[in-house]
């Protein structure tokens, strides 16, 4: 069990902070199971970060002084409770509840298992045991969710989290760490907490963004989305390796990060088409833009300071902050311009269907398929397959047909891929001002010395 | 201390990297990838159709009539076509601009020489017609010299477009039976008002 111990408390804090965007690619899912609206599933999302964010640092003061096994075990047993509560919930507002409920108990566990490893491992080994899981979790939640939701259904998501989260109970009361009472001497970090926030938002573009489009616009499984999307944890696996060989001192490669980060999500803003394969090299960007900047920048919040726990508390609502910023800027965006797309997307299928080699009735019939189609869509990506199923079409002119469905669909790709492209495109802007930042405290007086 | 190299390599390999990605994928058309921007309805297209007689006859006036509509009104002819689909009444500039775009696809057609002779048109016609089998079996024994002498297509084409109640039309386009009845009635009354017209020339 002893063994065990480190492993489940860095799991946990993986499991928490994964959740900040593990359920992107179950949200198409969730609206349909509990028959909700657009708007109302994005606080599935909304709620567990906006929380975390809110409640990472009172939660680290007023629990500083309390027994850091105590903390954790209640956090995390919050944690699997809510959890599957969210498995359980059968409207969204129960969703929405029991994922505040969960970030709650996040906050606790983060906050308690920090403590813990550092106990177990040290302060610094410690610290970036602690780090490098969160990194992990962010990361790789987008890609645990979609394979789950493809597998067995968005509920999965949260029961594999309880097993988890009641064998790290445990593993925590096992931890006997006292509480660490240093004196309150060292203001937040502003800087690195503030170029963490905005590179957050940056990386909520690419996570949420290009999921969405990949099921919603591109009509992929979110399975073949979650296998697309683990190119950015994989690059960011990479990273570390690439900076240890080209010797870059610590600022430089959080400035090279949020570049890498910029030039990712320009790269996703314009695919030539709407093959899977022009996402990965953007993708391996962001990737490697991650490792480089989110776990050396949670780490320069923390390193030195004291209280720790305070620290990390601002690390985690600066992260948070900045991804509940993200899908406060961007959804508006990306909601209007698909609403924006929808009218050149039905003319280019009108001039489609206008001149296609079909006869006069077999046009007529398309069209009043398509029609219908397009009542019942929603606000979402029509599904033509549907419309060209229910047409009446001869058969010798079901191959024209085919090949106009193909045209068609590309036409939506296209339109669905405009409509992200600003969203990305502000998502680099983000990371560009996060590079600002850094870039700010190289050269202002007073600023850091690119030193090792 | 750091190394130059420590302090260069990284973001050089980073401006390498990320012009690479950019440049790649514009070099294939990225920053293009947009939906099909709708033609301009007031350049002349090449319009075909897979039908046969009268029906390819028809499509093709329709869909250059549509280019003339929408032409007038500033619009594309996909959203001007959107905009008929739509249920609900016509304005007067539609009806108009719609009469006019099918006139000018007549003439457009009689111009570039695609627009068959009647002769052509007259075994379907009265094949879909409810004449009586003794009129038919008459008209299909003329030559079909004597029946293009009789009726030119341009002038029963305008003469039927001139006749039909297009606001009513567009109003219930889904209802094919009644189309096609006014469709039909139109050209009827456009063959017997061109036939009048002629044996009045005919006549001192």
């Amino acid at each position: 069990m002893r063994r065990a111990v480190a492993p489940l408390l860095a799991l946990t804090v993986a499991l928490v902070l994964a959740d900040s965007a593990v359920v992107t690619l179950a949200l198409p899912d969730i609206l349909r199971h509990l028959d909700t609206t657009v708007g109302e599933v994005a606080w599935v999302l909304i709620a567990f970060n906006l929380v975390l964010a809110l409640v990472a640092v009172p939660t680290a003061v007023v629990f500083a002084r309390a027994q850091p096994r105590v903390v954790s075990a209640v956090g995390i047993a919050v944690f699997a409770g809510s959890s599957a509560a969210c498995a359980l919930a059968g409207t969204i507002e129960v969703l929405i509840a029991a994922r505040c409920l969960q970030a709650v108990g996040g906050a606790l566990a983060l906050v308690g298992c920090l403590e813990l490893l550092v106990e177990l491992y040290g302060e610094r080994r410690g610290v970036a045991v602690w780090v490098t899981a969160g990194v992990v979790g962010t990361a790789a939640g987008p890609v645990a969710g979609g394979l789950l939701t493809e597998a067995f259904s968005w509920q999965a998501i949260f029961v594999v989290q309880v097993p988890c989260a009641v064998l790290a109970v445990p593993a925590a009361l096992a931890v006997a760490a006292r509480p660490a009472l240093p004196p309150d001497r060292h203001r937040p970090a502003v800087r690195p907490n503030l170029t963490l926030a905005l590179l957050s938002a940056a990386l909520t573009a690419a996570l949420f963004l290009l999921v969405l489009l990949l099921v919603d616009g591109w009509r992929r499984s979110p399975a073949t989305a979650a296998l697309t999307v683990s190119v950015v944890p994989l690059a960011a696996l990479g990273s570390r390796p690439l900076a240890r060989l080209l010797r870059t001192p610590p600022e430089v490669e959080v400035a090279v990060g949020c570049f890498l980060i910029a030039g990712g999500l320009v790269g996703l803003a314009i695919p030539p088409s709407a093959s899977l394969v022009w996402t990965i090299a953007p993708q391996a960007l962001v990737g490697l833009g991650l490792g480089l900047t989110v776990d050396r920048l949670s780490a320069q919040t923390m390193e030195m300071r004291l209280p720790r726990v305070h620290h990390a508390g601002w690390t985690i609502g600066a992260r948070h902050l900045g991804v509940v910023l993200g899908l406060a800027i961007l959804t508006p965006v990306f909601t209007a311009d698909l609403q924006d797309a929808q009218a050149p997307a039905q003319e280019a299928i009108a001039s489609l269907v206008l001149d296609a080699p079909l006869r006069p009735e077999g046009k007529i019939a398309v069209a009043q398929a398509l029609g219908r189609e397009l009542a019942e869509q929603r606000g979402q990506v029509p599904d033509l397959h549907r419309a060209f199923e229910t047409a009446d079409i001869a058969p010798d002119e079901r191959a024209a047909a085919a090949q106009l469905e193909r045209d068609l669909d590309a036409q939506l790709e296209r339109a669905a891929t405009r409509a992200f492209r600003d969203s990305f495109l502000i998502g680099a802007g983000l990371a560009l001002v996060a590079l600002l930042t850094v870039v700010a405290s190289l050269v202002v007086p007073g600023g850091r010395r690119v030193t090792r | 201390m750091t190394s130059r190299f420590g302090l260069v390599g990284m973001p050089a390999v980073a401006v390498v990297l990320v012009c690479g990605v950019l440049g790649i994928q514009l070099a294939h058309g990225g920053g293009r990838f947009e939906p099909l921007h709708p033609a301009d309805p007031c350049v002349a297209r090449t319009v075909t159709s897979q039908a046969e007689g009268i029906d390819a006859l028809t499509e093709r006036l329709v869909l250059l009539g549509l280019d003339g509509a929408a032409c007038r009104l500033g619009i594309s002819r996909e959203a001007f076509t959107l905009e008929l689909a739509q249920p609900g009444p016509r304005t007067d500039e539609e009806v108009d601009a719609l009469r006019a775009g099918l006139l000018d696809a007549v003439r457009r057609m009689e111009d570039d020489g695609t627009l068959p002779p009647i002769s052509a048109l007259v075994d379907e016609a009265l094949d879909n017609s409810d004449l009586n089998g003794f009129l038919k079996a008459a008209i299909k024994a003329l030559p079909d010299s004597v029946i293009d002498a009789a009726l030119k297509t341009d002038d029963v084409l305008t003469r039927a477009i001139d006749g039909l109640d297009l606001r009513s039309i567009l109003e219930n386009l889904d209802d094919q039976q009644d189309l096609d009845r006014q469709m039909n009635a139109a050209v009827e009354q456009a063959v017997k008002d061109a036939l009048v017209d002629r044996l009045k020339g005919l006549l001192p």
